[in-house]
């Protein structure tokens, strides 16, 4: 997208936001502010993706995460036996080597961006980006791609199915029993 | 198509912001006095929700014991902004837009998928308990209409061959939607009152929960909430009208006096909706959203694209 200077203003805010948030999500202290952290990250890059003129990747990529961040904070919930997800404790183990790491990929990542010598050659933006990028992605396998893609969506479902209702200790919507101490009554059922 | 220039195209959705959400205070509360044995007054109807709205500007801000402020204070800005964005995208004429980008449906799915990031903030952040249980309930209810509130728009993109709204409005002038795929209509007003979490799906924020999210709210940060989720339901209300009952297409009225007609009458029927029905408990909203509206969405869908081959 061109564009005089508020552009680049946008384009500085979405980065700065991106890596603060970013770096954030390692320095909070709860689960589910990590989470909205990594989500507001991902949400500035989204916005870089739409001012580089790719719309509809930068959107769905917003719009993915959004679900993505909040199933990831419930799991995360459930599985770490902390109510809510309130209690306050540490985001990252193994503080040197995850900071080594951490520092190794930036660099390896951020190296190219310094090294490489882009050509300059600037393309008149495309009509139908989002049009062309479905032909640059899909083109002839289209109908591969759409089966994939139900079947993916009735395995969701059938997940779905499976996980709901009916489970072990009776059916979710009724409430759920605790197991039987007593050997009997627990071979009995 | 011109973009409307950014300071006017911003006042015109803030404008329609406002006098959507006051329309919806009064016809609530006209509707409920209608419905139930009591009498219609101005002073009730028409001046009662300014009336409402003074008290809570000048009500004493509460708070709760190790809270997350930022987030709390977040929630109501994120989700009056997301309905900004949601009404942006809706255009009231051929000519008329705030903004009309090529993937005007994919800024507006965003919009609706954040929703649940607004409200499962709003649940979470004051560290209390009944707005917690609202969180997670909203987080169960989303979860659940995301695919068939998106598979039922996503159908209306089909005979336009476009995600831009204005051709998807533009698509209509032979036969509206509603004609077209029948089941696309209902299937998103049913999700779209989950969206706006309003009437019978009012779940996250149900008085069984004694106001769920929005228990510990107060003063100002009430007021706001009360007001975005009211602007959501204009954003859907008025989507509605232009994916749907064919937007500015109508006979001797010029297009934007038919918009905002057909906008109103969704309004309505959702707000009647929301009088007249009881709520659903979230377990059978889950059963019903997996089991009933998905598989009608798609058939909506698959039905929608066969008769375009």
């Amino acid at each position: 997208m061109s564009g005089g200077l508020l552009v680049d203003v946008i384009f500085w805010l979405f980065a700065a936001g991106a890596l603060v948030t970013g770096y954030r999500v390692f320095r909070t202290d709860s689960m589910v502010r990590a989470a909205f952290y990594l989500l507001a990250s991902f949400a500035a890059v989204g916005g870089i993706l739409v001012l580089l003129g790719a719309e509809f990747v930068g959107m769905v990529l917003i719009l993915m995460m959004a679900g993505e961040m909040l199933i990831m904070a419930i799991v995360m919930v459930m599985y770490m036996m902390n109510p809510a997800g309130l209690n306050p404790m540490w985001m990252v183990h193994q503080h040197r080597v995850a900071v080594a790491a951490g520092v190794l990929a930036f660099a390896v990542l951020a190296a190219p961006v310094l090294l490489v010598d882009f050509p300059d050659r600037p393309n008149p933006a495309p009509e139908e980006a989002t049009a062309q990028l479905g032909e640059e992605l899909l083109g002839d396998s289209m109908l591969v791609f759409q089966t994939a893609g139900v079947g993916l969506l009735s395995t969701m479902i059938g997940v779905v199915v499976l996980a709901s209702r009916r489970g072990r200790y009776g059916e979710a919507d009724e409430g759920s029993s605790e197991p039987s101490l007593e050997l009997q009554d627990a071979e009995s059922r | 198509m011109d973009y409307a220039s950014p300071p006017i195209a911003l006042i015109a959705v803030g404008l329609a912001m406002a006098a959507g959400v006051y329309l919806i205070a009064v016809l609530d509360r006209s509707i409920a006095v209608l419905v139930g044995a009591g009498r219609w007054t101005w002073r009730g109807a028409i001046v009662g929700p300014i009336r409402s709205a003074a008290l809570l500007l000048v009500q004493r801000r509460r708070t709760t014991e190790r809270p997350d402020s930022p987030g709390w204070t977040l929630a109501p800005a994120l989700l009056t902004g997301l309905a900004a964005v949601a009404l942006a995208m809706v255009p009231i004429g051929p000519d008329m837009a705030a903004a009309d980008p090529s993937t005007g449906f994919v800024v507006f799915s965003a919009a609706i998928v954040f929703v649940m990031i607004a409200v499962f903030l709003h649940g979470w952040s004051p560290n209390s308990a009944l707005a917690m249980h609202g969180a997670y309930r909203f987080g169960a209810q989303a979860l659940s209409f995301q695919i068939p509130f998106l598979l039922a728009m996503l159908a209306t993109a089909l005979p336009a061959e476009s995600l831009s709204i204005v051709d998807i409005v533009d698509a209509q002038e032979p036969l509206w939607n509603v004609v077209r795929q029948p089941l696309g209509l209902p299937l998103y007003l049913v999700v779209g009152v989950a969206v706006s979490f309003w009437g019978p799906l009012n779940l996250p924020d149900a008085s069984d929960l004694a106001g769920g999210t929005s228990v510990e709210d107060s003063g100002v940060a009430r007021l706001l909430w009360k007001s975005a989720r009211a602007a959501m339901l204009v954003a859907v209300a008025a989507m509605g009208a232009a994916g749907f009952l064919g937007g500015w297409w109508g006979p001797w009225l010029p297009g934007p006096v038919w918009m905002v007609i057909k906008a109103v009458a969704l309004l309505t029927l959702l707000l009647v909706a929301g009088h007249l029905l009881p709520r659903v408990r979230i377990q059978r909203f889950v059963v019903i959203a997996w089991v009933i509206l998905i598989p009608l969405a798609l058939v909506n869908i698959f039905v929608s694209g066969a008769l375009l081959l």
